[in-house]
């Protein structure tokens, strides 16, 4: 009788491992029209409303918890911010006076006030579902390609670039973060003009490396990130030219000529994210911008 | 565990709002800026009451429904849960759980286990970043949420599935062996 107990449960654990391991393998071969990757749409679209209704009924609790952490944090920051204040207000002068030269070349060039961003539509969405990982990959929002949402739209918040579109349902999407291993952005320093790749620190949010392809001038602490936003004929990247990044954080000679990179910390908290904004094309029809970003 | 249709009904209720709750609530709070993982404590429960086959189908069956929710790749969570479940279960049948503390232990070694099992799987797959320090933080905490969550999500795993525990008496009776005149 032991025996045959033991038996079965050594039979259900290899089962359940074997079955583990080919959802894995065909999930990685085959397409995203794949029939795994349909039945996992299929059951996102019955979850989606569930999660929805569950975010929305726990918000109050999740808020109190949340209080209590960013009150801890808060004591904590203070110091930086006043510091933060100081240097921001240096940076607003000298903005002021980029803003009426940026106005008066605009007027020569006969370009609109829209800069890099000009002609995609924002679609506001509430982030519903998190992955609850240590590599703060992925979180699941309540729009989809019902609202026009396409695979490689730009996912932004009001701080900065926070991801990208990588997975459509009709009401839900899957954003993928710029912490997320997978992620690699094209990036321009502004004002000093180097360009490179930001990708993640895996494991610390709070911390993007720029990846160096072009440097031929130093870059210093402070400076602003944001997407190049490249063309290359057919090719184009996934992200308009200027949305906001994060800032050099740390910028040693020694590790730029070395490694060719330098620290920024993103301006977009992935931990906090309650809505978002995805920049979709209007009239697209969700057809990807040659894999490039 | 008995496993008749009207328990095996609120074992997949449990996950369900296991996997409904980790997503929309424990996964958007942070307490000193990690998230606590509710899953891999779901599973550890279900093993030591259940044991290891209802410990691994029930880790297993979050796990696919998690990555589905998530839209991830499907069988990661799967494969990790289930080996919660399944060691859970395992102990549970090898040895007796007399120390109340046995639960909080357990609950924050696999928690530890599987959150770093699911990080070496994700690195297997093929990671091309630099992996933080900050990321064996994050383990050790979810470890002690994990344990910490395990003081109210046992007793009440305990009572929700009662009616199927073999071993457990009814509340607030004590049998008598035989009556004297």
């Amino acid at each position: 009788m032991y025996r045959k107990q033991v038996r079965r449960r050594r039979a259900v654990l290899v089962l359940l491992v074997i079955v583990s391991l080919v959802l894995l393998s065909s999930h990685f071969s085959e397409g995203s029209s794949g029939p795994l990757h349909g039945i996992q749409r299929g059951l996102a679209t019955i979850l989606g409303p569930i999660e929805e209704g569950a975010d929305r009924a726990l918000k109050p609790a999740r808020d109190l918890v949340n209080w209590f952490d960013e009150t801890f944090e808060a004591r904590g920051r203070n110091d930086e911010l006043e510091a933060e204040v100081q240097d921001l207000r240096e940076r607003v002068t000298a903005a002021d006076a980029a803003t009426k030269e940026n106005e008066q070349l605009r007027q020569q060039l006969d370009l609109g006030p829209g800069g890099g961003i000009a002609g995609r539509e924002a679609v506001t969405g509430r982030v519903i579902g998190r992955s609850p990982t240590v590599w703060y990959s992925t979180v699941t929002i309540d729009v989809g390609s019902s609202s026009d949402v396409a695979v490689d739209d730009p996912v932004i918040t009001g701080d900065g670039l926070v991801g990208r579109i990588t997975d459509t349902t009709a009401g839900t999407a899957q954003v993928t973060l710029i912490t997320d291993h997978r992620s690699a952005v094209s990036a321009t320093v502004v004002p000093s003009g180097p360009t490179g790749v930001i990708k993640p620190e895996l494991g610390d949010p709070d911390v993007l490396l720029l990846d160096f392809i072009e440097n031929d001038r130093q870059v210093r602490e402070g400076e602003t990130v944001v997407t190049a936003g490249w063309t290359s004929g057919r090719l184009a990247s996934v992200f308009p030219y200027g949305i906001p990044l994060g800032r050099v954080s740390e910028a040693t000679a020694g590790e730029q000529e070395t490694f060719d990179l330098v620290h920024v910390e993103p301006f977009a908290d992935v931990r906090e994210l309650d809505f978002v904004e995805v920049l979709t094309e209007p009239g697209g029809d969700g057809a990807q911008n040659g894999g490039s970003q | 565990m008995i496993v008749t249709p009207k328990i095996l009904g609120r074992l997949a209720l449990i996950i369900l709002v296991a996997v409904v709750l980790q997503v929309a609530f424990f996964s958007k709070i942070t307490i000193l800026g990690t998230s606590p993982n509710i899953l891999p404590v779901i599973a550890v429960c279900l093993g030591l009451l259940g044991g290891a086959v209802v410990g691994a189908v029930c880790g297993f069956a979050m796990g696919f429904l998690l990555d589905s929710a998530l839209l991830q790749t499907l069988g990661v969570s799967s494969l990790v849960l289930l080996a919660a479940g399944y060691l859970a279960g395992r102990y549970r049948e090898g040895f007796d759980i007399s120390n109340p503390l046995v639960p909080l232990a357990l609950a924050g070694g696999l928690t530890l286990l599987s959150a770093g099992g699911f990080a070496l799987v994700q690195l297997m797959l093929g990671v091309e970043s630099p992996v933080s320090l900050m990321a064996l933080r994050e383990l050790f905490l979810q470890s002690v949420y994990g344990a910490v969550l395990m003081i109210p999500a046992y007793p009440l795993m305990r009572r929700v599935l009662r009616a199927a525990l073999v071993e457990e008496p009814p509340r607030g009776r004590i049998p008598i062996p035989f009556r004297t005149a």
